[in-house]
């Protein structure tokens, strides 16, 4: 029910994004003013997750175009889906007293949130422990940072008030020991934790930014309910991973409007894993193309010996496959041992090197053709090779420098604080939702024994920013 | 001997290195001549062969046979001279591609590993000079680790008029961002910083600044002095600023493999800008060579192992608000990657020279760095004195304006 109170809030939102569009070039970065408060929602608080990388550097700052950037964002509260199942299979204080077993003095109820985030020391040092790879590190940054550590979603909204009292939610969910379905996708809780921040939004009237990282959802529907959600409330939503905006090597893109025949993009990893990413970084190209997105028609994904088969067929070009390979610096087999160069195509080695090859055809409405080729055993990095009439074959290596730094995640922290900062998306969240349709229906068409699938869902169109987005500052 | 080959206009090579064993100068080189390698977005074979190989030292773990068994083109001699004559009694090869990096040489008092590179080049002139031709030369890295051999090394190319073009593969390689020194620009300061020891990386620090610096306004003067800083005294010129602090940052913010701290608190975070206490906890022997150009602009090249794992460079350009700054990318087979592309623009850029016959930047600023690197191993083992470098006062020269680093 519109009230009166969220027709105001959404009004006030509106023009609020209208007032703010003109200052979007105007250096997000030295924005002035009150710090932006963000809550981060995530699956596992732990050294090296995805969670980790990303959070942190809203704690301590990222490098940026040549400085280390601190970002002007307060991050007042967060939630560890981890810690939160743990605490729900653990055994309650009445079971435990009905037992004979001690309480932990600092465990509440819900055996989270007590003590923490509560008492704030702000800069202190908690005393040295000893941190195992697996050890939670969310309650050890509240400790240094001051932030609420929160028991669930809308408590991290509302840092235990009754209000919103956050002005963007960052969340990155990602496979802790989530279950996977029947075509091997593993159920994220992403779609979750998106409704649990609407029914917040919604309650009061007032939505604020949102990033989601990496896919929308497994489930494509999902995804689309999301993205309608965020157009109907109107708050800005951006999504995906940071293969899109990391580095280049060497610094190209697709030119603006220009007409793309065909693309083929190489990386590595499994199913409903890093496919996802290279899949986005394919988009992110594609869809600067001429029309921009009009959306995709039909997919297959082909594996093993049939990738081949398909190769030779002309499904996809073996030209930009070595196009794209040219650009690696992680060719395996006769590279490892000694260190020779070799064109993985023309010498014929790649079916040895590749057990379990998957090729992800993309067909396009507009007739422009992708396949993703997941090459693992060949190469350890991502490329793309596409074939641009009157710009011959542009190629470049999506470039991610190495852990545990993975500056390629600063790329990504930028483009999330800019979004946050301006309330507009640094690119659409239609790039993403394609994407996650486009991995849900490679999987399926896998699930059903590898056939092309028509795909009348992903008739998704929209606009690419006129500007690249990745870095190169 | 022959002169007939299979293709009279592909130019002949002749290589002579150190060793060929996996991930060594020698084999990154010759093996992009000989295989070919990925290059603007492409499979690219050079349109040249490598004919004939002279290997310093072989024994475990040398590759020549088996590169020979693949490439019969190619054919091992005993001798320099042979290499460059194919076994006859005059000069019968296009141009010469000499790596002098590797293999197990005496060391200098100061501590330097003498490598062959002069010893190589004078038994390469020999023939050049005994044929009455001579042919472009690529030297890889540094020219020799004596100053007189280097100094004579490229008056003599000069003299005998063939192109020398050497250096490392800092100078040529990506850079993230993707950016070049503004040709004519004003600077007052510039640092670079790398990991390595002295007497080899140090070689990579200085060529990182060199690419860039000498397109300053003027082109490059040459150096005055230098001066070596270890140890403490590494942390108290740090603390006088000898060299800014703000071009270190940005230098720094550029790397992409910063350390994490030691101290408690931060070792469990993965990217963070160390304090520079957490810096003294993971640079152990810390190295700066500092010194100053006769225009005034003063450099800094900063060993810093145990911070970092990459190469990056900063420089106070006049007129732009903060400084100018960027990462020399090198993919590293140590784990990071598997192939050691850079290696890559340094091939392309000798083929450049063998096909047009010009060298593609001037050795004069291998010729400095080469300087350079002694100075600064000479003011350490002085006991960190100033040198004064008069020998390097006297290079001067000026940039190819046009860029040679990777970016296609």
């Amino acid at each position: 029910m519109l009230t009166r109170r969220r027709f105001v809030e959404y009004s006030a939102l509106s023009s609020a994004m209208l007032a703010y569009r003109p200052l979007l070039h105007n250096g997000w970065a030295q924005t002035p003013g009150r710090p932006l408060r963000l809550a981060i929602l995530g699956s596992v608080y732990r050294y090296q997750s995805q969670m980790q990388t990303l959070a942190d550097r809203f704690l301590i700052g990222y490098p940026y175009d040549g400085e280390w950037h601190m970002p002007n964002v307060q991050v007042v509260s967060v939630y560890v889906d981890q810690l939160a199942r743990q605490a729900e299979a653990a055994p309650s204080p009445y079971q435990l007293a009905m037992t004979g077993a001690k309480v932990a003095p600092s465990s509440s109820a819900k055996g989270i949130a007590g003590g923490l985030g509560r008492e704030h020391v702000v800069g202190a040092q908690s005393a040295p422990e000893k941190l195992e790879p697996m050890s939670d590190l969310s309650r050890a940054r509240s400790q240094q940072f001051g932030f609420r550590l929160c028991s669930d979603i809308p408590e991290a909204l509302r840092c235990g008030g009754d209000r919103i009292a956050v002005d963007a939610v960052l969340t990155i969910v990602e496979q802790d020991d989530y279950p996977s379905n029947d075509r091997g996708q593993i159920l994220l809780p992403s779609y979750d934790f998106f409704q649990q921040c609407v029914e917040v939004f919604e309650d009061e009237g007032r939505a604020v930014p949102y990033f989601n990282h990496r896919q929308l959802s497994f489930s494509f529907e999902q995804a689309q309910t999301m993205v309608k959600t965020a157009d109907r409330l109107r708050f800005p939503l951006l999504a995906g991973s940071s293969l899109p905006v990391t580095w280049r090597l060497p610094d190209v893109d697709i030119p603006l409007g220009a007409e793309v025949e065909e693309a083929v993009m190489v990386g590595v990893g499994a199913f409903d894993g890093m496919d996802f990413d290279a899949l986005e970084a394919l988009q992110c190209m594609l869809e600067r193309r001429k029309g921009g997105e009009t959306g995709v028609k039909a997919v297959q994904l082909i594996e093993g010996d049939d990738v081949w088969a398909a190769g030779n067929a002309g499904l996809w070009s073996k030209d930009l496959l070595s196009s794209a390979l040219s650009r690696s610096d992680t060719p395996l087999g006769l590279t490892v041992l000694d260190g020779r160069t070799q064109d993985l195509v023309a010498s014929g080695v790649l079916p040895q090197l590749v057990k379990n090859p998957a090729a992800y055809c993309i067909e396009y409405t507009d007739g422009t053709r992708a396949t993703l080729l997941m090459l693992n055993g060949a190469i350890m990095d991502f490329n793309i090779a596409a074939r641009v009439a009157g710009h011959g074959l542009v190629s470049t290596q999506f470039f991610l420098p190495p852990p545990p730094n993975d500056a390629h995640s600063a790329c990504l922290a930028a483009k999330i604080e800019q979004t946050f900062q301006s309330r507009n998306a640094a690119y659409p969240a239609e790039r993403t939702l394609l994407t996650t349709g486009l991995l849900e229906a490679c999987l399926q068409s896998r699930h059903k024994l590898n056939q092309r699938l028509e795909t009348p869902q992903l008739a998704i169109s929209y606009q690419p920013p006129a500007e690249s987005q990745y870095a190169r500052n | 001997m022959p002169e007939s080959t299979t293709s009279a206009h592909r130019p002949r090579l002749a290589a002579v290195i150190t060793a060929y064993k996996r991930l060594l100068h020698g084999q990154h080189v010759v093996d992009r001549f000989l295989d070919g390698y990925g290059w603007a977005g492409t499979f690219h074979h050079p349109a040249m062969d490598v004919v004939s190989l002279y290997v310093d030292q072989r024994g475990e773990g040398d590759l020549s046979q088996e590169r020979v068994d693949r490439h019969p083109t190619m054919k091992i001699y005993p001798t320099i001279a042979e290499t460059l004559t194919l076994g006859g009694s005059k000069l019968a090869v296009d141009g010469v591609v000499v790596v002098g990096e590797h293999g197990t040489y005496p060391l200098t008092e100061t501590g330097i590993m003498k490598h062959p590179h002069f010893e190589f080049f004078e038994q390469i002139t020999k023939v050049f000079r005994d044929s009455g031709r001579s042919v472009p030369y690529f030297n890889d890295k540094e020219l020799s680790w004596n100053w007189e051999w280097s100094k004579q090394m490229v008056d003599t190319s000069r003299q005998m008029g063939f192109p020398l073009q050497g250096g490392s593969s800092l100078a040529v390689t990506w850079r993230v961002p993707s950016v070049e020194f503004p040709l004519g620009a004003t600077v007052h300061e510039a640092v670079s910083i790398g990991y390595g020891g002295m007497g080899s990386y140090d070689f990579h620090g200085l060529e990182t600044i060199h690419c860039m610096v000498e397109r300053r306004k003027g082109g490059e003067t040459g150096v005055e002095w230098l001066q070596t800083y270890r140890g403490e005294g590494f942390w108290t010129a740090w603390q006088q600023g000898v060299w800014p602090q703000a071009l270190v940052k940005a230098a720094l913010c550029r790397s992409s493999t910063l350390a994490p701290g030691l101290v408690p608190g931060s070792a469990t975070f993965t990217d963070t800008f160390p304090t520079v206490e957490q810096m003294r906890a993971l640079v152990p022997d810390p190295v700066a060579y500092h010194y100053q150009h006769r225009d005034g602009l003063r450099c800094t090249m900063l060993l810093m192992n145990g911070l970092v794992r990459d190469f990056t460079f900063a420089a106070a350009i006049e007129g732009q608000a903060k400084p100018f700054s960027t990462q020399m990318y090198l993919p590293m087979p140590d784990g990071r990657t598997t192939l050691a592309s850079f290696f890559s623009p340094l091939v392309y850029n000798a083929e450049q020279m063998f096909l047009t016959g010009k060298a593609q930047y001037p050795i004069e600023r291998t010729l400095l760095t080469s300087g350079l690197l002694i100075a600064g191993v000479d003011s350490a083992h002085q006991g960190m004195q100033r040198v004064q470098t008069a020998n390097l006062a006297a290079v001067h020269y000026q940039p190819n304006p046009e860029s040679t680093f990777w970016r296609s």
